[in-house]
């Protein structure tokens, strides 16, 4: 690296102008050859390359080309594109409809659309705009001068503050911290909210006053930009010395500074050019599968429409003929269209004409109705729902696309992430057991839910005044507290639980030494929380040095007594996932040697030293006890060791620890030979908090058919005991576990080769997967078999994924009623809801709250985030982000089954309404000698669809319900109707256009049969307009009085925009045939209302159309009701309960406050502004990609170093 | 009806007490966010389906026996004359008879009365297979010139008939060009029968559509006479019978007004009917009748709206009992649609 560094500066200055934009968004290209060279602190020699400015802008359109470019992504809508051409056949002769019919339409769809984007638009440039103007510290001749972001160029030196975000990626040269680290938090890039360590190059340390960096003059030579977060090569040429640099002197766009006063840095790439800008890119709008299923409709909509031209085309050809001579079909100058003498080409012409009369039967406003009906729901509903607010974080539920509500009415399979989003990835310290004596009175969830099921009654949260609850302890036992335990029976197996909780970790204090507020950073939160324990069981760890761990202790020697004691710390055997232990050797202050040791219990159990073994088996009694309360379990053991023994040891431990060759297992190794005759202490139940309601939701959820997986980096017993603690697993459920950690797979490992790996690996899972699909067919094919569960880990998963077994894997995983993969990486999270998704087309759910969940929440139909406590990266890049999983119950049951409903009868009505116009075209055009003579007139037809039926229809898509929202959460089967997708069935659409062909006949031939005589006394007879106005007015009446039928509920607004539809269709004929034209339909509309014929009919046309669908309907809900009816007719005649479903579901009642807090929460949030960065819709898969199969984390820091340097400044004269 | 239950229906209701929303509006619109606005839920129970066919059948019987009976109270004579006018010699050629000027078209229809007929008396012609809504026949004719008259000239829409020696036909289009011409005089044994054709046009077509100062002063000079001539020094408001025909008919087979004998005829009276067989339906099949009618207010004979309602109203009556039957035979309790309940998802899940 450095060798190609250091090529030339005349070919660097070359390819640097390269254009940089070679890499695509969102995918990982290899690196671009060329690299750029940057001045630092020199803004003229910079401006020979032209770099990119700091200004984003993210919008999709400019003034200027708003215009075209908005109305070309309209016309890529198929609907739009249909209608403008349309609207041009309809402007040439061969129209029979004058062009309004279809341009006033169009004109308005388009209109509402544009303005909508219009809108959009300008709030994404706002948001620029917001961001372009945040202001940053810029090194102007020997000042800090404040300029806005957008300003910035590459070269400039700037000051970044304490929790400011950085404006660009930056070079980190020097901050206040005394050995140049300063500490970032990325939780805008990858949601991790722990600390990362950026260290300068040692060189540039001192460049920290403006006088000293308005000295700096280097000059970086790096790579072009490109989206990778986590590489970045270059070389810092400083005083013609070249300095390699790495991404540890990297400061990205959108990360922000912490525990740093400040830290200055040389801008090197800026704008669009920043990692994590290039990483940004339009999250392809996800379209619902009705909307899909919707555009198969409308296509059979145009094969109608074109079977119907058809058949009125050969009419007219057949028709033609010189013998009708009153069409004066004769003459020099007869139109084409007209001309007998060649049929085939009336024929042709008379195709085109048909075509623009019968255009409505394609719904124009159905896509722009449906649109600002889901709109309204997402903005208006999912937003705002109470139900789904969480009060304690004041997070209310937000739908970031409104493309998907109805989505959600279907959700088959849901996929879960687990840590943060069923858990609260809170560890408590819940319980113990000590030399065989169990301590902790509370119950966990499982418990509580296993008594409530066996009928016992379960006090509630019964407090005794000694109990402590703090974070990460949550503990109560009056016999342990205070001091209380000197009076155990066995006090000093206590005192060393106590010790060994409180020496043995890698945890970090933090904050000041007092036990109220010391803060602990630990590298899970399971250590913290023992820690926290050991702190509240009077064993205060309060200071670390690299050597020594200091103690406060009190009550050892008797009651009230307070002692600080110091620990030597000999060695630190660290935990990994092989041993599955960790152990401290430490030297008491009066000398005693001590092994500390603390693991799962598999390992420890086998290195204890013989005896005691009554103590051993009420231990692991507890153990299970404590595990099928779902607790994560740790047994605690020590050894005391001999200072020979362990001098001895020592000396294998250092040659280990410097050894360059395979360091990590060498330290096993030696450590095995110390970790060995170890005493049981006991054991600790550290409670992984589920989130509230998780377990409830999960079975509410199942009951509605919907399977859901568990997608975790877990471990595989955590996640399994996870899932036991949610209920998706028990014990008679058939379990099927496919795992990487069988003894031959880890022989096979542990020789190295890694082809043979693979070949083993990959033998030995489709064997595993085989032996699972046979006997899961067993047990489906047996009637009474146990219900399955699959429980498979990323190793597995890697080989099962394979082409050549995804099929296998597929069929066995949908036979599940529960699956769970763990030690799953991000990429194969969204493999395998690509799988089911792709696979067994099913619609699929993700739900997850971090960055790593990303790629699996954009692979499903429908991707959910939990908003709150972790980054908000899994949210960016959701549709729909909650504060709780139990939330999930509201969403689904509830926002997404109402919503699947009402687009359902939203869409089927328009289908309908639109097919029974249009029919009655086509009989008359059998009447017409297959002329395409319009029946209606021009104003009539273009205002049916846009005034005359709009907007109850939209009433319909906004307030329908068939059951209250707590009945739907009651009834959890109801959704089970959404994943059959029972309303938008085949079968519903061709009834409903059975009843539309019906209608459409009645009405027709009803009105043209009762005109064909005089129908008042004056014995005058009705033209074609009086016939058609008549019939269009029963038309109007009957499909508006249909909707009715459809509805479950019936509000003021149905009503009000029911009655309003058909007042607005009379108050339009009245004036409309009132206006002075000598037109056709002039005065028409008034002579109909001087018959009395006009009120006959008016009542018997719409009753007689009516009558079969409302035939229909109580026959069908008498004897074939839905599900739905059924629960509609058992709480017929209960009051609407909804404020008190709200009351049951919330944790508390809202009260005025919560109600202003709420208030609050709903107004405009600003997301974006704080980020620092424009992450309006993000997608960091490339990241992901780019970690393809990496599962753990970058090592957040280390934990000894840090403490070094912690301590340093208060303790200078450590020895 | 009686399935309609109001829940929820004061906003009050709805609302419970702890929560105080100070102001109505944003109680509506709480209402609206929280999807609780009041509202009707209409069940279409067994009981209200039964009870909104039975209501049904109540309202049309009457009003179809009603209907009906305002149409049977209407007598009506109609007579085909188009083949019969045809003199024998003709019969193989009825084209080339009524193309033929030389020849007279009298011709004598008997009418004998069935019902006694009171005043006033309609009188109507009725064409078949002539197709007035034809796209090309209902657009040829020129809506402003036949107002405004020589002030607009653009007869575009009126060709072939649009000009005649460089000036616009005055009416334009096919529509005026093929105005019936048949016409027919009526007697009473030997005494004459007046027929009033004064007031058989929509008065708003008179008044509106047709101008008073328009005449007719170069209508049918074309080379191809179509149908009737004008009389050119007759405003077209008051050409009454251009003013009937123009009003294009709905379908293939129409009626039109011709005029009104204001004299009640009685059982058993013939009436004589001179006729003018002018117009020629021959080359195309089409027939020609004419109608003599009364009139009620639910204007001539037309037993179908009637009949429609009849029909709505007994088969409604039809299926309310049916259901009845069911619903007595095999009541649905809440008991059973529980069962229902939980026999559904079960099945649903196998």
């Amino acid at each position: 690296m450095n060798g190609r560094a250091r090529t030339s500066r005349s070919s660097s200055d070359m390819t640097s102008r390269l254009p940089s934009r070679t890499v695509t968004l969102g995918r990982v290209q290899p690196q671009s050859p060329g690299h750029r060279t940057i001045f630092c602190n020199d803004r003229d020699a910079n401006l020979l390359v032209k770099f990119r400015a700091n200004s984003i802008s993210t919008t999709k359109y400019h003034v200027l080309t708003f215009l075209p470019k908005g109305l070309f992504e309209q016309f890529r809508r198929v609907a739009n594109l249909y209608f403008l051409m349309i609207s041009i056949l309809s402007s040439t002769p061969v129209s029979p409809v004058s062009p309004i019919t279809n341009v006033l339409p169009l004109s308005i769809v388009l209109f509402v659309s544009l303005v909508k984007e219009a809108w959009e638009d300008w709030k994404r440039f706002q948001n620029d705009m917001a961001i372009n103007n945040n202001s940053v510290e810029v090194l102007l001749g020997q000042r800090w001068e404040r300029v806005p972001w957008k300003s910035l160029q590459v070269g400039d030196i700037v000051r970044v503050k304490q929790d400011g975000f950085f404006p660009a990626d930056l070079l980190f040269l020097a901050g206040t911290n005394s050995d140049g680290v300063c500490y970032v938090e990325t939780a805008n890039l990858d949601g991790e909210t722990n600390l990362k360590i950026r260290k300068a190059l040692e060189k540039t340390w001192d460049y920290v006053t403006p006088e000293k960096a308005s000295e700096f003059k280097g000059e970086v030579q790096c790579e072009q930009p490109n989206n990778s977060l986590y590489t970045f090569t270059g070389n810092l040429i400083i005083d013609k010395q070249t300095l390699p640099l790495s991404p540890n002197q990297l400061l990205l766009r959108g990360c922000s500074l912490r525990n740093t006063e400040y830290i200055v840095g040389a801008v090197i790439f800026t704008g669009h050019e920043t990692k994590v800008m290039m990483n940004s890119m339009n999250v392809p709008s996800k379209r619902s599968t009705l909307e899909k299923k919707l555009d198969k409709l409308i296509l059979i909509l145009f094969c109608v429409l074109f079977s119907m031209c058809f058949i009125g085309a050969i009419g007219s050809g057949v028709f033609i003929n010189r013998k009708y001579y009153y069409l004066g079909l004769r003459g020099p100058d007869l139109t084409p269209d007209m001309n007998p003498g060649n049929r085939f080409v009336v024929a042709l012409l008379n195709m085109f004409t048909l075509i623009t009369l019968y255009s409505p039967i394609i719904p124009i406003s159905l896509y722009v109705s449906v649109e600002m009906i889901k709109f309204i729901q997402s903005t208006q509903y999912i937003n705002n729902d109470l139900c789904m607010y969480h009060v304690e974080t004041n997070t209310p539920a937000l739908a970031r696309t409104s493309n998907l509500n109805e989505e959600l009415g279907q959700v088959e399979y849901i996929f879960s992430d687990k840590t943060g989003t069923l858990t609260r990835n809170l560890m408590e310290f819940f319980k113990c057991s000590i030399g065989g004596e169990i301590y902790g009175t509370g119950l966990t969830e499982i418990e509580t839910g296993g008594a409530q099921k066996n009928g016992m009654k379960v006090d509630g949260v019964r407090k005794s005044s000694t109990a402590v609850h703090e974070k990460g302890f949550n503990f109560d036992d009056a016999r342990l507290m205070q001091g209380a335990w000197r009076n155990e029976p066995n006090p000093d197996m206590c005192k060393e639980f106590f010790r060994c909780l409180a020496i043995c970790h890698t945890v970090l204090p933090e904050g000041e030494e007092s036990s109220e507020r010391i803060r602990y950073q630990a590298a899970s939160p399971d250590e913290a929380a023992l820690v926290t324990a050991a702190k509240n069981f009077g064993f205060f760890f309060y200071r670390r040095t690299p050597t020594l761990v200091y103690v406060r202790e009190s009550h050892t020697e008797k009651m009230g007594k307070v002692q600080d004691v110091p620990y030597e710390i000999l060695n630190v055997l660290e935990f990994n996932s092989t041993r599955k232990r960790q152990s401290v050797v430490c030297r008491y202050p009066d000398g005693r040697l001590v092994l500390y040791c603390k693991g799962a219990d598999s390992v420890i159990y086998e290195r204890l030293v013989d005896g005691n073994n009554d103590i051993k088996k009420i231990t692991r009694e507890h153990l299970e006890q404590f595990g099928a309360a779902g607790l994560r379990t740790l047994c605690l053991a020590y050894r005391d060791l001999s200072s020979n023994a362990y001098e001895s040891w020592n000396e294998k431990f250092i040659q280990a620890k410097s050894s360059l060759r395979d360091r990590e297992q060498k330290l096993d190794e030696v450590a095995e030979l110390i970790e060995k005759d170890l005493v049981l202490i006991g054991c600790t139940a550290i409670e992984d908090k589920l989130q509230e309601g998780v377990p409830s939701c999960i079975e509410t959820l199942s009951r509605a058919g919907i399977k859901i997986w568990v997608l975790t980096g877990d471990k595989m017993e955590t996640a399994i005991n996870i899932a036991y603690a949610c209920k998706l697993i028990d014990n008679n459920m058939k379990q099927f576990i496919i795992s990487s950690e069988t003894d031959d797979i880890r022989e096979v490992e542990s020789r190295g080769d890694q082809v043979e790996i693979a070949r083993y690996m990959r033998d030995s899972v489709k064997n595993q997967l085989k032996k699972c699909h046979e006997e899961a067919q067993t047990y489906l094919s047996s009637s009474f078999g146990p219900k399955l569960a699959l429980v498979i880990d990323g190793k597995c998963l890697m080989y099962a994924l394979d082409p050549s077994l995804r099929f296998m894997l597929l069929n066995l995983s949908l036979n599940c009623s529960s699956v769970v993969c763990c030690r799953v990486s991000p990429l194969q999270k969204a493999q395998v809801t690509s799988l089911v998704r792709k696979g067994a087309g099913k619609i699929t759910l993700s739900i997850g709250d971090g960055a790593n969940d990303v790629s699996m929440i954009q692979a499903a139909h429908v991707g959910v985030g939990i908003s709150g406590l972790e980054g908000m990266q899994a949210v960016m890049a959701s549709d729909f982000a909650i504060a709780q999983f139990r939330f999930l119950k509201d969403l689904l049951l509830v926002h997404g089954r109402w919503s699947y409903l009402r687009i359902c009868k939203v869409v089927t009505y328009f289908f309908y309404k639109n097919l029974t116009f249009t029919l009655t075209q086509f009989w008359y055009t059998f009447h017409t000698g297959f002329s395409g003579q319009r029946f209606y007139d021009d104003w009539f037809q273009s205002l049916y669809n846009v005034i005359f039926t709009a907007l109850p229809v939209i009433m319909v898509g906004l307030f329908d319900k068939d059951v209250s929202a707590s009945l739907s959460k009651k009834y959890p089967e109801l959704y089970k109707e959404g994943i059959r997708n029972t309303f938008f069935k085949w079968r519903v659409v061709v009834t409903l256009a059975l009843f539309s062909l019906y209608q459409s006949l009645v009405v027709y031939h009803f009105v043209v049969t009762s005109t064909s005589n005089s129908v008042d006394s004056s014995g005058k007879m009705f033209g074609l307009w009086d016939v058609s106005t008549m019939a269009f007015n029963c038309i109007v009446v009957t499909v508006n009085l249909r909707l009715l039928m459809m509805c479950n509920t019936i509000t003021r607004w149905h009503q009000i925009s029911v009655g309003g539809s058909i007042l607005a269709w009379f108050l339009f004929a009245l004036v409309y045939s009132g206006i002075y034209t000598p037109k056709g339909i002039y005065f028409v509309f008034y002579v109909l209302l001087s018959t009395a014929y006009f009120y006959v009919a008016l009542l018997v046309v719409p009753v007689v159309a009516l009558l079969g669908d409302f035939l229909f309907l109580g026959v069908q809900r008498w004897f074939f009701p839905y599900d739905y009816q059924i629960v509609q007719e058992i709480h017929r005649h209960e009051p609407e309960t909804s404020t008190v479903g709200l009351l049951e579901m919330g944790s508390s009642l809202l009260t005025p406050e919560d109600a202003r807090s709420f208030a609050i929460a709903r107004l405009p949030r600003e997301q974006s502004k704080h980020t620092g960065a424009a992450f309006d819709s993000p997608a960091y898969e490339s990241f992901f990609a780019s970690q393809a199969g990496v599962v753990t984390n970058q090592k957040p820091y280390d934990v000894v170093r840090r403490a070094s340097m912690k301590s340093r400044p208060k303790n200078p004269h450590k020895d | 009806m009686d399935m309609v239950r109001m829940d929820g229906g004061s906003a009050s209701a709805a609302v419970p007490e702890d929560q105080c929303v100070p102001t109505r509006r944003s109680n509506a619109i709480q209402q609206f966010t929280q999807q609780s606005l009041p509202s009707c839920k209409p069940v279409l129970s067994p009981a209200s389906v039964i009870t909104t066919f039975f209501l049904m059948g109540v309202i049309c019987i009457p009003v179809g026996f009603v209907s009906l009976h305002a149409s049977q109270s209407v007598v009506e004579i109609v007579d085909r004359y188009d083949t019969y006018c045809i003199p024998d010699p003709f019969k193989s050629n009825k084209v080339a008879y009524i193309k033929d000027s030389s020849i007279p078209k009298n011709c004598t229809l008997h009418l004998k009365v069935p019902k006694p007929m009171k005043s006033p008396i309609y009188v109507y012609y009725q064409l078949d297979n002539y197709y007035q809504n034809h796209r090309r026949y209902v657009k040829s004719k020129s809506d402003k010139q036949l107002i405004y008259g020589l002030k607009y000239n653009d007869t575009s829409l009126c060709k072939p008939e649009d000009s005649n020696k460089g000036l616009p036909i005055v009416p334009c289009g096919l529509i005026a060009w093929s105005l019936f011409n048949d016409t027919y005089s009526f007697s009473r044994g030997t005494v004459g029968l007046k027929v009033n054709r004064k007031n058989i046009a929509w008065k708003s077509d008179r008044d509106h559509k047709f101008g008073r100062h328009v005449y007719p002063f170069n209508f049918q000079n074309g080379t191809l006479i179509g149908g009737g001539k004008l009389d050119p020094n007759i405003p077209l408001s008051d050409q009454e019978d251009l003013v009937v025909w123009m009003r294009t008919a709905a379908l293939p087979s129409f009626r039109k007004l011709y005029g009104r004998i204001e004299e009640d005829l009685d059982v058993e009276d013939v009436v004589t009917v001179k006729v003018l067989n002018n117009y020629n339906t021959y080359s195309f099949g089409g027939k020609k009748r004419l109608v003599l009618s009364t009139s009620s207010w639910l204007g001539g004979k037309n037993d179908f709206l009637g009949v429609a309602y009849l029909f709505v109203g007994s088969s409604s009556i039809f299926i309310s009992l049916v259901f009845l039957l069911l619903h007595v035979k095999n009541p649905r309790t809440e008991e059973k649609e529980s069962q229902g309940k939980n026999r559904r998802p079960c099945a649903a899940r196998n």
